[in-house]
């Protein structure tokens, strides 16, 4: 490559369309070379904030810079970044090499030139001999791979996709999001990546920034997010967390540790900055153990209402007195059945407190 | 940004500099004027002011001036973008105080001529140069509002909303502003609204006698009326012939769009002629009636039905060709999504197709009840005893009592009824989405009729058609009846008159009395046309695709002066436009402005009813590969509107060649137009010199449409043909 | 595309020539009689004197609209043809300049009273009288008698076989409407108004519809200038013509000079010339039978002669005045128009 990837900066970002605030005062930085995913529900304001990197939104307050330059009054077509967009926007009435050389030759370039970058580029996907299918022509994972080859060719300072693989089925799902890792990481790419699934969230991403109601809720690696929520919504939000009350004693002396009662069970938890008294702590459906007899240690009864077998898992749903409870057990070979009675342990991991 | 801004300088300053400030006597272009150059008549405007003594221009170079000094703060510095808009504005403004307060006589207003106590210094209208440097004022504005981030910072798009917000302005706001004011005044031109208050409340418009009593309705009633009848009756029978068109395997498709086609190549009242010749008191069907059944020969056609029949025939065309756009949009594979839903084939054309072809509907119809309301051709020539507005307008203004404050105030009653109908398509459409063209490759296939439909289709196609046949065959035949009505034998005299070519000494004489005004409604049609579907489509793109204040007004006023009709608007062309600042009449430019603006509106709804159905992420793509609105436009948005394209060429070519109301006041000898010396020889009672001319105009008019879709071509959507689907499945 | 829009640039700013370039040796004309006969006059005038002529040809009412909206900055010279009405609503309004040609004394005395009461601001030029006209094949097929007189008009026989313009959009209407009026006066005018209104089949929007109708088998009889109908016959219709045994009403083609013209002299000289009996003889070879004003011009033979029509003294001081005829011409919408059929 060229040209060096380059960092995304937000500098206190606003996007207001009249009363409605889209994206409230955002602050963040996306550094050089990393794929960045922006995650939340629909309507948080993820994809009004790639359309912002992008130039296709401008914003209302703050600033926005790209490699250092501010790029906040500047058009989409004077802001080097290209874009990945869900519905593909492959251009219906041009061939699949017209289509991904459409880049360079309304830069400006030569037409063989262009047609030449643009083969590069198809072969960098895999798509070589496809040059004059039309898009209609192609497989849904194949036009995919054409959009991405089409925003490459100008090799982008900045590469945005919009939920890239909410087409496809869910094999290819996993293949791609490889491939468009692999890309990121072979070709030193900045990549923007919005997604509202937060499995390919953790699966792609060097940092992933959740974003709820038009504002950041968190932002980090995946394991700190998903180790270590800074709210409930984020808990909930990545991955499946069980949020149950709990009363939290006083710290540990000074190793950010305390006492935590959850119902009748007790845990040495780290308290987070959380005051003591009643809290909420989230409890991943994969660190609660099931077993049909009681065991030694502290254990919470229950009885289960629903099993629903997935074959590396089965997943429960059972009802104790912290309410009913969310369960995945690896042990497929011993699976228990509705109406069981059961006792429930705690793991020593995927047990959080969760400010606020 | 600056290289742009520097452009618009140069283009300023050449405007100010270089070419003659006021308007030529004669031509331009034979540049016989260089002789007096820089005379008091020819001088640029900065000679004006230094050695002609027009001191009241003075402030304009000096915006300009200004304007160029800004530029030395350097491209990053955020007080050049607001001091290129200042100055733009402030330019503009000043152009037009100036322009508004003197013309040709002296002062224009009356307080100035008091103030100053003189009739005042004298100016004529604006030439070259003061169009050249009030287009580079706006544009200097604009370029500093897209620094400023307006319209994502694309100086082409605020550049392109100013420039038709400015033309629609000057050719349609302010004309038609100038002839409603009249509204309000009496006879001799002073303020009167009682006289107002009395003529629009007046029995002969809003009467309902007709419901209770043997009198007549109002005419507005009328008109309401028919407008209704007649834009929902076009509006099924182009969708029959769409359906039918594209959803069958009807043989003879080619033949239909043809068939279809006739009707809108033909000046109007050559239909409403046609009916009479077939259907009057001395027709040729009811003389076959009269003969074989002993039906007694009426006048039932001088009226409503005659009326409502030929305006059928003359605008359901219009509908098929919005139509066919749009059905040929629908996405087949929402149509397959629906029929794997268990949805018979009416319930997924009820479901699915119908709603998604709504846009089309909704537009299909507004055409057919404006182009209703707004005829005259064919009420002048049919409608008998049945008033409508639009005639009442015309012998209103040019009839006995010359009440030009009546025209208006039933012009006024005639927009309300277009507004309303604006209106009305608006909240019947909703906010739904429409978008049928993805990105997103479409492998479906067009699902064929429903049996019963495609029954329905051929029995409200069929007879339109079978009328259509027999007046055409009708008014083909005419052309070489001796004497049209009295003696039938045939003749080719008609065509000689008219357009007959000698062999002379100096080579080829067009000596036929027709071929003047033959070559120049040609010149004038052709110049037309593609300015009418540029400026259409341009503003159906910023209408559907930039956001911006005052865009619902902004859509609306283009809509205007399609709304009125053209008899208003051929008088108030001649209000705003004989004195200066801007002085067109005599010319053949503002019978290319007439058109340009009258017709816009079709390229407006038929390019707003295609790029709803086109993914706004197609435009963003192109963007963000670098590609400037432009760009975007040329290469992305036009190929895919191709149908639309087609459309508003064909339309406002055709118009502009049929066009009656609105030019008889326009038309000069040197740019007389063939409908005018039409209607002159129907007057004059040639009918078959007429129809004679009415069928070259025709046979002309079928030749530039099989070109201008011959230039323009298909729409390359790839979806897959039939043919290609069955190799795909043979294929495995 | 590009390229179309383009080209139609260039083929814009080529149009952008102003029709009327003005200079010494030219006219514009603003001819409201049949376009043949306009022709024939310009190049008849551009033969003799060399003037380069711009003709347009309209009718007299729009011809008046298009010279109010041209007032302040006018385009024509002469306004040549048309009912007389309008020219003395020119006259009124202003539109036109006071002249007083050398021809006057040639003049019929109807042509220069028509002077002397638009204040010498226009001058008669032809005269056409008002009757009827019908289809003669029709009437013989359906058995009824030829019109004489307009108390015939009203016979149960004639029920919507009779057509005459409207009086709201013609001038052909109002000359009618005036003619009864006088010969009746205005009361029993409008009881016979009403009474014929039974009888009539439409009131056509312009003045000469019901000569083409009744000439194509539309109507039976038309109420009509008579020259209209002569010529439809002449050109093998078979029509007849007859001037009304009560007397009738006539209209006196007219002609003007447009004030603030560029060209006055040039106007003056057509206008001279416009006068002469050797140029008025000709207008019949245009198939226009009117009468001509001037006395050594001799009148078409297929036309009725003048002085065989009983015709009435023709009030044009009164009823050619704006006021008289919106009053007249909302009574009759009032009272006649917008009767029942």
């Amino acid at each position: 490559m060229a040209k060096s990837a380059a960092s995304v900066e937000f500098r206190n970002v606003t996007k207001r369309y009249g009363g409605v605030t889209a994206v409230d005062n955002v602050s963040f930085t996306i550094e050089p070379g990393t794929l960045v995913t922006l995650l939340g529900p629909s309507g948080c304001g993820k994809t009004t904030t790639l359309r912002l990197i992008a130039g296709l939104e401008m914003a209302s307050e703050g600033r926005i810079m790209i490699g250092g330059r501010d790029v906040t009054h500047l058009s989409a077509a004077e802001r080097d970044v290209s874009m990945v967009f869900q519905s593909y926007a492959l251009f219906p009435h041009m061939s699949v090499l017209d289509n991904v050389a459409y880049g360079p030759l309304v830069g400006g370039e030569p037409k063989a030139k262009a047609h030449a970058m643009a083969r590069d580029k198809l072969e960098v996907v895999g798509l070589k001999g496809f040059d004059d299918r039309l898009p209609s022509e192609l497989s849904g994972g194949q036009q995919q791979r054409v959009a991405v080859a089409r925003a490459l060719v100008l090799e982008p300072q900045v590469l945005l996709f919009d939920e890239p693989l909410s087409n496809l089925d869910a094999k290819l799902r996993r293949r791609v999001r490889e491939d468009i890792r692999d890309l990121q990481r072979q070709l030193d790419l900045t990549v923007a990546y919005v997604t509202h699934d937060q499995q390919e969230a953790l699966a792609v991403s060097d940092r992933v920034i959740v974003m709820a109601n038009a504002v950041i809720a968190q932002s980090g690696a995946p394991r700190e997010l998903y180790e270590e929520p800074a709210s409930l919504f984020v808990a909930d939000f990545i991955g499946d967390a069980n949020i149950v009350p709990a009363e939290l004693g006083p710290p540990n002396g000074h190793d950010g540790t305390a006492r935590v009662r959850i119902g009748t069970l007790e845990k040495s938890l780290k308290h987070r900055g959380v005051k003591p008294g009643a809290i909420k702590v989230a409890i991943r459906p994969e660190s609660l153990t099931l077993s049909p007899v009681k065991p030694n240690t502290p254990a919470l009864e229950g009885r289960i209402a629903k099993a629903a077998y997935l074959g590396t898992h089965i997943e429960y749903t059972v009802t104790t007195a912290l309410g009913d409870l969310f369960v995945v057990d690896r042990a497929v070979d011993r699976p228990l059945d509705p109406g069981a009675g059961t006792f429930i342990t705690l793991a020593d991991h995927g047990v959080t407190v969760v400010p606020g | 940004m600056t290289r742009a801004v520097r452009l618009w300088l140069a283009v300023g300053w050449a405007g100010a500099l270089v070419l003659p400030w006021y308007a030529i006597d004669g031509s331009f272009w034979d540049f016989a004027w260089l002789a007096k150059y820089p005379g008091d008549a020819t001088a640029p405007l900065l000679l004006q002011v230094l050695a002609h003594g027009r001191w009241w221009l003075l402030p304009v170079p000096l915006a300009l001036l200004a304007a160029t000094a800004a530029l030395a703060l350097g491209r990053d510095d955020a007080r050049l973008a607001r001091l290129l808009v200042g100055t733009g504005v402030a330019g503009l403004l000043l152009m037009l105080a100036e322009g508004a307060a003197i013309d040709h006589r002296g002062w224009s207003w009356a307080w100035l001529q008091a103030l100053a106590g003189t009739s005042g210094p004298k100016q004529s209208g604006m030439g070259y140069g003061a169009l050249v440097l009030s287009l580079a004022f706006v544009m200097l504005a604009c370029q500093g509002l897209a620094a400023r981030g307006w319209c994502r910072g694309d100086a082409f798009t605020v550049g392109a909303i100013a420039l038709v917000v400015a033309l629609v302005g000057v050719f349609v706001f302010f004309p038609v502003l100038e002839i409603l004011f009249s509204a309000v005044k009496d006879n001799d031109g002073r303020f009167a609204p009682a006289e107002f208050v009395q003529k629009f409340f007046d029995r002969s418009v809003w009467g309902l006698d007709c419901l209770h009593s043997s009198l007549r309705c109002g005419v507005a009633w009328n008109t309401l009326f028919l407008a209704v009848v007649v834009g929902a009756g076009s509006t099924l029978i182009g969708l029959a012939f769409a359906l039918i068109a594209t959803r069958t395997d009807f043989p003879f498709k080619g033949l239909l769009k043809v068939m279809s086609v006739l009707p809108i190549i033909t000046p109007p009242f050559v239909i409403g002629l046609a009916m009479i010749l077939l259907f009057g008191r001395s027709g040729l069907v009811t003389g076959l009636l009269y003969d074989w059944f002993a039906v007694p020969r009426s006048r039932w056609i001088y009226g409503l039905q005659g009326v409502a029949i030929a305006q059928l025939l003359a605008f359901s065309p219009i509908a098929f060709l919005v139509l066919i756009g749009v059905v040929q949009g629908v996405s087949p594979s929402l149509e397959e999504a629906s029929q794997t839903l268990r949805a018979k084939g009416w319930t997924t054309f009820n479901t699915v197709t119908l709603p998604l072809i709504r846009p089309g509907l909704a537009n299909a119809f507004l055409l057919g009840f404006v182009e209703s309301m707004a005829d005259f051709g064919n009420p002048l020539v049919l409608a008998g005893n049945y008033e409508v507005l639009a005639t009442k307008i015309f012998f209103a203004v040019v009839g006995a009592s010359h009440d030009q404050g009546r025209a208006a105030v039933l012009a006024i009653i005639l927009l309300a009824f277009t507004l309303g109908a604006f209106y009305a398509q608006h909240a019947w459409l909703g906010r739904k989405s429409y978008t049928t063209v993805t990105g997103k490759g479409d492998a479906g296939l067009a699902v064929p009729l429903p049996r019963g439909l495609r029954r329905l289709c051929y029995a409200v196609a069929g007879p339109f058609a079978l009328l259509t046949a027999v007046t055409y065959a009708t008014i083909l035949i005419a052309s070489f009846w001796n004497t049209v009505g009295r003696d039938y034998s045939l003749t080719l005299q008609h065509y000689v008159t008219g357009f007959s070519v000698e062999w002379g000494a100096r080579g080829l004489h067009f000596t036929g009395s027709a071929w003047d005004s033959f070559w120049t409604t040609i010149q004038i049609a052709a110049v037309s046309a593609p300015l009418t579907a540029a400026i259409g489509l341009m503003t159906a793109y910023l209408l559907t695709r930039q956001k911006f204040a005052g865009q619902r007004a902004f859509e609306f006023g283009t809509m205007l002066s399609f709304a009125i009709p053209g008899t208003v608007i051929g008088v108030s062309y001649i209000l705003a436009f004989n004195v200066p600042p801007i002085e067109l009449t005599g010319t053949g430019v503002i019978l290319v402005i007439c058109f340009v603006f009258r017709n816009m509106p079709v390229g407006v709804r038929s390019g707003i009813a295609a790029l709803s159905q086109i993914d706004k992420s197609l435009d963003e793509a192109s963007l963000t590969l670098g590609a400037r609105t432009f760009a975007t436009v040329r290469r992305v948005v036009l190929p895919l509107l191709r149908p639309a394209m087609v459309s508003a060429l064909v339309y406002s070519f055709v118009r502009a060649m049929t066009a009656v109301s609105a030019v008889i006041f326009l038309v000069t000898a040197q740019y007389n137009m063939a409908t005018a010396y039409i209607v002159g020889r129907v007057e004059a009672g040639e009918y078959g010199l007429a129809i004679a001319y009415s069928n070259v105009l025709i046979a002309v008019m079928l030749g530039a449409i099989l070109l201008i879709q011959l230039a323009v071509g298909e729409r390359r959507l790839g979806r897959r043909q039939p043919q290609a689907v069955l190799a795909v499945q043979a294929g495995g | 595309m590009r390229k179309m829009v383009l080209l139609a640039a260039i083929g814009l700013v080529a149009l952008a020539a102003p029709a009327n370039a003005q200079g010494s040796k030219e006219l514009v004309v603003y001819c409201s009689v049949l376009n043949e006969w306009c022709t024939l006059m310009v190049q008849e005038f551009e033969k003799k004197t060399g003037v380069k002529v711009t003709m347009t040809q309209k009718g007299s009412g729009e011809t008046v609209t298009q010279l109010r909206a041209e007032a302040a900055n006018p385009r024509a010279d002469i306004f040549y043809g048309g009912v007389g009405d309008q020219h003395m609503e020119a006259a009124e309004a202003g539109l036109t300049v006071e002249y007083r040609s050398p021809m006057l004394a040639e003049l019929h005395p109807w042509a220069r009273r028509q002077a002397e009461q638009s204040g010498h601001r226009s001058v008669g030029i032809y005269a056409g009288a008002l009757g009827f006209v019908w289809n003669s094949e029709l009437l013989a097929k359906k058995k009824l008698d030829e019109p004489k007189c307009w108390a015939d008009l009203l016979k149960p026989a004639y029920k919507d076989e009779i057509q005459m313009s409207n009086p709201s959009s013609s001038g052909t209407a109002y000359v009618t409407l005036a003619t009864i009026i006088q010969i009746m006066g205005e009361e029993p005018a409008f009881a016979y108004l009403k009474k014929l209104h039974a009888n009539i089949n439409q009131y056509t929007r312009s003045g000469p519809a019901p000569v083409r109708n009744a000439a194509r088998g539309e109507t039976t009889i038309g109420i009509n200038f008579l020259h209209d109908g002569v010529a439809e016959a002449a050109a093998g219709f078979p029509l007849k013509v007859a001037g009304p045994c009560e007397g009738t009403g006539y209209e006196i083609g007219s002609m003007s000079i447009v004030k603030g013209g560029k060209n006055p002299e040039n106007a003056r000289a057509w206008y001279d010339w416009a006068l002469t009996a050797e140029i008025q003889n000709k207008a019949k070879t245009v198939k226009s039978f009117q009468v001509p004003s001037n006395m050594k011009a001799s009148a078409p033979e297929q036309m009725p002669k003048l002085d065989q029509i009983k015709l009435i003294d023709y009030d044009f001081a009164r009823y050619g005045s704006g006021v008289e005829r919106k009053r007249i011409i909302t009574r009759w919408e009032k009272e006649v128009g917008s009767l029942p059929k």
